[in-house]
């Protein structure tokens, strides 16, 4: 009796998990795979960044917004620099264009030397829906263990998560 | 006072919801309506590709195009790229059109972008 209890409560708890199945990422969650091919057409993976904390940018060079703060990003990885030669601080700039000479053109702009990675899908492309995108620009900070601790921050509130984050550490 | 905001070069009368369009193109009543794409890319099924028209050359292209079409046609352009404030591309070519006198031109209704407004509701892509 207490077995058919048991059961049928996991069922329960499974079917909601997939009636009320989350429509957004969480911090916490472990982030999605990336498996793309880099600016130069080297593959890529944001597994074989593990040990550093990474912020993953989504943008294009036709979204007006995401070209304004790639100025901002660039200050930010400037700051981090240190970080970024000791392994520890990477960030990926995951682009929905569709043109590869406009993302090139987007990415050569601004002079944004960390990894260029997309498969020129447009909002087709499956990391859109892998990490749940509803609009650009968007961000996700992970830890060196890819687990997911901000989404979405930027300017000073980005620029804090990451140094409260590498405080932390040295605590 | 409040600041008087530039009215759109569209009508709400002209903004065709995305139901509707998915339906035309679903029960293949889309007839000899025109679907142009003035974005990024042409995602919906049977749409041609003009291209981003906050670039001059593809605008350019757009008034090129529209040379060859009656003034009568049904006209829906679509971009997609972002939420319609902050689109670079429907203004110059929803303008472009009414400069041209296309009577029945229309703007497809995709307040957020592509993605969320038809993708996501399972609309009829290209393959």
């Amino acid at each position: 009796m207490i077995m058919k209890q048991l059961l049928l409560s996991i069922s329960i708890l499974c079917l909601s998990g997939n009636l009320f199945a989350q429509d957004s990422l969480t911090i916490g969650q472990n982030a999605p795979e990336i498996s793309l091919s880099d600016i130069d057409g080297t593959a890529f993976t944001l597994t074989s960044l593990k040990g550093k904390v990474v912020l993953i940018d989504f943008w294009a060079s036709w979204c007006a917004p995401c070209m304004k703060e790639q100025p901002e990003l660039k200050n930010l990885y400037e700051k981090f620099i240190d970080s970024v030669k000791a392994d520890k601080f990477e960030i990926v700039g995951v682009s929905l264009d569709k043109d590869r000479e406009n993302w090139k053109k987007g990415v050569k702009r601004f002079k944004t030397e960390w990894v260029h990675v997309s498969d020129l899908l447009f909002w087709k492309s499956p990391i859109a829906k892998d990490y749940k995108l509803e609009g650009l620009p968007y961000n996700v900070l992970i830890d060196e263990n890819g687990v997911i601790i901000a989404i979405n921050l930027h300017g000073n509130e980005l620029e804090n998560a990451i140094q409260n984050h590498f405080n932390k550490k040295e605590e | 006072m409040p600041i008087q905001q530039n009215p759109e070069p569209w009508s709400s009368s002209q903004l065709m919801e995305p139901d509707t369009l998915a339906s035309l193109i679903k029960n293949n009543k889309v007839g000899s309506m025109l679907i142009l794409s003035i974005g990024p890319d042409a995602i919906i099924k049977g749409s041609v590709d003009i291209g981003p028209t906050n670039d001059s050359k593809n605008l350019k292209k757009l008034k090129n195009y529209l040379k060859k079409v009656s003034k009568e046609k049904e006209i829906v352009i679509y971009c997609g790229c972002c939420p319609f404030d902050k689109c670079p591309n429907i203004r110059p070519a929803f303008t472009a059109l009414k400069d041209a006198g296309f009577k029945n031109s229309k703007l497809l209704n995709l307040p957020k972008n592509i993605k969320v407004d038809w993708i996501d509701k399972g609309y009829p892509v290209k393959e």
